[in-house]
């Protein structure tokens, strides 16, 4: 069993899928007697160059500890999902739990804005102040475009 | 002898003692990039071998993943 680090984009129009997909893939894991370490869903992100004529792409993160064969499994269902738009994986030494930097960033902005405006938000369309928050926190990748 | 003075360079992540670069961490990656997107050499900026290697890695992690551009000529 090693420890990998997982990061998958989904197509925008696909973002609703993102929790099954979710729940698919530490099913497949933790059937095969893996373990998920760290879940993160970033959510909304600009891309900080188009793929696909694309420019906005739903970010999942995962540290996860497998073996060989469900690691294989998980790379061809990503292959061979359109909504996965790219993945990647990498070796990692050991399980990684703590908060990643994107994700603090992010929750730090949370924290900046105002509460109850975001709390109406929610109930209609969630998907709507994440997008730009996410926009917020990536003002270089903007203007690099 | 150089005319100038000019302010010492030092490697922030052996002065930090960093255990690791992560390529997630855009706030460091983006001070070691160029405006157009390329990594800055560390005879410029004084990283130590051991880590501008780890940066350079990260760096083109973050790129592969779409976190940082490759070039500012994108689009």
């Amino acid at each position: 069993m090693r420890h990998y680090e997982v990061v998958f984009l989904v197509h925008p129009d696909q973002s609703e899928q993102v929790a099954s997909m979710i729940e698919r893939y530490t099913g497949s894991i933790t059937e095969a007697g893996g373990a998920i370490h760290r879940l993160e869903d970033w959510g909304r992100r600009h891309l900080a160059y188009p793929i696909q004529k694309i420019h906005k792409a739903h970010y999942v993160l995962m540290n996860i500890e497998c073996d060989n064969e469900t690691l294989a499994e998980l790379n061809n269902t990503f292959r061979f999902n359109d909504a996965v738009i790219r993945s990647m994986v990498i070796r990692t030494k050991d399980a990684v739990t703590e908060m990643s930097p994107i994700k603090a960033a992010e929750s730090r902005q949370d924290r900046r804005d105002e509460r109850p405006a975001r709390r109406e938000d929610e109930a209609s369309a969630p998907a709507a102040p994440a997008a730009t928050e996410t926009e917020e926190a990536a003002p270089a990748a903007d203007s690099a475009e | 002898m150089s005319r100038f003075f000019r302010r010492r360079k030092f490697c922030r992540f052996s002065a930090e003692g960093a255990a690791a670069i992560d390529y997630k961490d855009l706030e460091t990656l983006k001070g070691y990039v160029t405006e157009t997107g390329k990594i800055v050499p560390s005879r410029i900026t004084g990283t130590k071998a051991k880590y501008q290697r780890q940066l350079s890695t990260a760096i083109k992690r973050a790129r592969y993943v779409a976190l940082l551009p490759y070039t500012d000529a994108h689009k």
